[in-house]
């Protein structure tokens, strides 16, 4: 190809953050007219490059080439003067305004220091036209359908006459159908020579959209290829194949009964009718995509949000659970996701942090008893090795690994039976998650159950007895560890194989 | 890794700002001693009457009935409520009924009926804001100007008066030369302190104005914590009113215009973020000593009141304006 086919090329792009090598010299070249896919496991990196392709973030080094020429993007706004324009999976419109007023936002025509109103709906209807959607501009945005909603976004940032569209996720909540005219659309701006980078899970799509496909994985570029010819298959090899290193081995440990048990749980939105069930002294995993309604059945389960069907169990009792103290008291407690946002308060101590769930139980007429509380946060702080030791910090002053030990110390003062991790690794280093495992290792070790919700597959693979894969709210039955690989559970997780 | 990279930069800026707020809480908390100090000092100087005990008194008299307030409105910024602006009317129902029901029920249990009947609008306002999640300041407004329309009906838009001398006088009195008022006031200070910083309600309160999230995930009663705080403000603002009137011996439903105002005015002079998840009682107090006495040398140098209000406006710009940007070049 020659240099003035390529709309853009990334070269050598490393991105590090404290702790963590997002992207490690990678090498990226999209040529206009041409759709080209980036796909990757959660965590491969592709965010992380997009947001650099957008301005959000400065690579740590390596050079970005628009149009054969080298720039440096700061903000967001630079990236959009160049002509790069991204539409998000949560779309940036505003649902009070009318469809023109939402494709122009920011930059509608003006004439004698007043909107032009007429010539913005012509213009929208043009782009609208051009693009085939039949969408009246004049319509409230919040009025139409997500699809279309979507389309407003597409011919938002067509009309800006970009050089480059990257599209996040376009089809997750589409129909078949709304995908076909959707794919129309794409192929139609591929011909008027916009270079369009198409971001997604759906290997099918994928393939039957794309030009080109690029693989990322643990923050490195893998390969480029044309896309005919690519089975969805070799792509998912390509997209796991790594080496398991950083991973604690989960101890054998005494099975025992089943300590907890979920049938039928719907939400009436992201998931429906999951049922499994967890033995003492068991670790079961909890895999799928991001946004496959993982989340969201731990903090169904937990009282953070409502059930509208099913029954969960402890000990073979069925229990209601409509809030986390009635969840803690029944044995059940959940460490979330997010730390900065559900995990931690910032401005409270490590000690504070980890007695808030049992404040009650070591009060005396109302008086929070300094000694009680000293001892349990020592211990605590202690058992899982909190480092710095010292339970008076600022929890926000400790390293994000240690920032972990303190929210899952947090809920074990609360004595549970069935202790719930989300993402217990994300964003820790590599120290500290295989100290993690071994935490939970020794936490099942003395009986307890544990799902453990992760991404990682490597981590899913390691440590769990046996897992359970979600696609698109819903739940396949749990399957043993050793009928597992990294290939089976993305086949599963991606629809490749039917659960 | 996207992930991580993501949960990564977002803790080197929290600790970014932390360092920043430390700073902040640090200079906000010895500036404000300093201020009193220097306010002290140059009051001493500048009047012969500034340093009586006569003087004294009188500020801690005026601080008194504000402070009980100052007390309440401390829980509801630290819960992260905001401002509770249905004060006026608490108080106005606190006063008027202290008063009226005398007649009827005798002067301690109209006092109680008082008291009581305030905090019951402090429950409407702490379910709405708390269970319903109404906006605080809409919330308090609203129901604020629906209390202060059914007690302006209840008495005609006329002046109630007292007719019960001995609770007057025992409201007026003085211990060891120390007003009544003031010692309830004290008492009050106490109690709020307790409940803040060593009760188990106090750590809700301020868990649920830190990171509500987290706090609900931490088995923390959320919502409940977050209409107590509007409880315990309109019980002390009742129980204001009704001091407020037995000290007058008359009471009109507008008594209490303005003391909202100067409580959100002492409590984030005194550095309680405005964010909710940080501050203590006696920071509050502090901030209150200070607007108290600064008015005070005001009054004494007889600075005019249109100036007055020029100073303190200024005052509490300045307090927020620190406050936002302590936080904003932390986060930058």
């Amino acid at each position: 190809m020659s240099p003035s086919d390529c709309a853009l090329t990334m070269r050598g792009i490393t991105k590090t953050f404290p702790g963590v090598k997002a992207l490690s010299n990678v090498n990226f070249t999209v040529r206009y007219g041409t759709i080209h896919a980036v796909v990757g496991e959660n965590g491969a990196g592709k965010s992380t490059l997009m947001k650099i392709l957008s301005g959000t973030y400065m690579p740590t080094s390596g050079t970005t080439e628009i149009a054969g020429a080298e720039v440096r993007m700061r903000k967001p706004a630079d990236a959009q003067k160049l002509g790069i324009r991204m539409v998000h999976q949560e779309l940036n419109l505003v649902p009070d305004l009318s469809v023109a007023e939402n494709v122009y936002l920011g930059r509608m025509p003006r004439r004698w220091g007043m909107i032009d109103k007429a010539a913005m709906v012509r213009n929208a209807a043009a782009v609208l036209t051009q693009l085939g959607a039949s969408i009246d501009p004049r319509a409230r945005l919040g009025d139409l359908p997500i699809s279309q909603q979507q389309l407003v976004e597409i011919a938002k940032a067509y009309s800006a006459d970009p050089r480059v569209i990257v599209l996040d996720e376009p089809t997750s909540s589409l129909s078949d159908h709304e995908t076909a005219a959707l794919f129309a659309i794409l192929r139609r701006m591929r011909d008027k020579g916009i270079a369009i980078i198409y971001i997604s899970h759906r290997l099918k799509e994928v393939l039957e959209i794309a030009d080109e496909v690029t693989i990322l994985r643990d923050g490195n570029m893998i390969e480029t290829r044309p896309a005919h010819g690519v089975t969805a298959g070799e792509m998912i090899k390509l997209m796991v194949g790594r080496d398991v290193t950083d991973i604690f081995p989960k101890s054998p440990s005494v099975i025992g009964d089943v300590v907890f048990k979920v049938s039928g749980l719907s939400d009436g939105q992201n998931f429906e009718n999951v049922s499994f069930d967890v033995r003492a002294g068991e670790i079961l995993g909890l895999t799928g995509l991001v946004g496959a309604g993982r989340t969201e059945v731990a903090k169904a389960i937990f009282g953070l949000a409502r059930l509208t069907a099913g029954q969960i169990e402890i000990h073979g009792r069925p229990v209601k659970i409509g809030s986390p103290a009635a969840a803690g008291k029944a044995g059940v407690v959940y460490v979330p996701e997010d730390r900065k946002l559900d995990g931690i308060i910032p401005a409270m101590t490590v000690r504070d942090n980890i007695i808030l769930p049992i404040l009650r139980q070591i009060c005396k007429l109302g008086r929070i008893s300094t000694q009680q509380d000293r001892a349990l946060a020592a211990r605590y702080a202690k058992d899982l090795s909190i480092i710095p030791s010292d339970p008076q910090r600022r929890i926000d002053l400790l390293s994000v690994g240690n920032q972990q030990k303190a929210v899952i110390s947090k809920w074990l003062s609360a004595n549970p039976s069935v202790l719930i991790l989300d993402e217990p690794t994300r964003g820790v280093d590599v120290g500290a998650k295989a100290e993690i495992h071994r935490i939970v290792g020794e936490l099942v070790a003395g009986g307890m159950a544990v799902v453990m919700i992760s991404s990682e597959l490597p981590e899913i693979l390691g440590v769990c007895d046996r897992v359970i894969v979600m696609r698109e709210g819903r739940a396949c039955p749990a399957l043993d560890r050793a009928s597992l690989n990294d290939e089976r559970i993305m086949a599963l997780a991606t629809g490749e194989e039917a659960a | 890794m996207s992930e991580a990279s993501i949960a990564a930069p977002a803790s080197a800026k929290d600790s970014r700002f932390n360092r920043g707020n430390r700073f902040a809480q640090f200079a906000s908390r010895g500036a404000l001693i300093v201020a009193i100090l220097a306010a002290l000092l140059y009051g001493s100087m500048a009047s012969p009457v500034f340093f009586t005990s006569g003087n004294l008194v009188n500020i801690l008299t005026s601080m008194a009935l504000v402070g009980i307030v100052v007390v309440g409105m401390t829980f509801v910024l630290v819960v992260g409520g905001m401002a509770e602006l249905s004060v006026p009317a608490t108080i106005a129902c606190g006063a008027i009924l202290a008063l009226s029901l005398q007649p009827e029920i005798g002067p301690v249990a109209a006092f109680a009926v008082a008291v009581l009947l305030a905090g019951l609008c402090g429950l409407v306002n702490g379910i709405l804001i708390g269970y319903v999640g109404v906006n605080p300041i809409i919330a308090t407004l609203s129901v604020g100007t629906i209390v202060l329309g059914i007690v302006q009906a209840a008495v005609g838009g006329v002046i109630v008066y007292g007719t019960d001398p001995e609770t007057a006088a025992l409201v007026k009195g003085r211990v060891l030369g120390v007003p009544v008022i003031v010692l309830v006031f004290v008492a009050i200070a106490l109690i709020g302190n307790f409940v803040l910083a060593r009760s188990f309600w106090g750590r809700w309160t301020k868990a649920t104005g830190g990171n509500y999230r987290a706090a609900e995930a931490s088995a923390v009663p959320v919502r409940a914590v977050k209409a107590g705080a509007f409880v315990i403000t309109a019980l002390c603002s009742g129980l204001s009113g009704a001091l407020l009137g037995l000290t007058l011996q008359s009471a009109r439903p507008l008594v209490g215009t303005g003391y909202e105002f100067s409580a959100i005015t002492a409590v984030v002079v005194g550095g309680v973020s405005i964010m909710g998840g940080f501050g203590s009682i006696p920071r509050s107090i502090a901030g209150l000593t200070f607007v108290q006495i600064l008015t005070n040398i005001m009054v004494l140098q007889g600075v005019r009141t249109p100036m007055q209000g020029f100073v303190l406006g200024l005052l509490i710009a300045l307090a927020v304006a620190l406050d936002a940007a302590f936080r904003k070049r932390g986060v930058a």
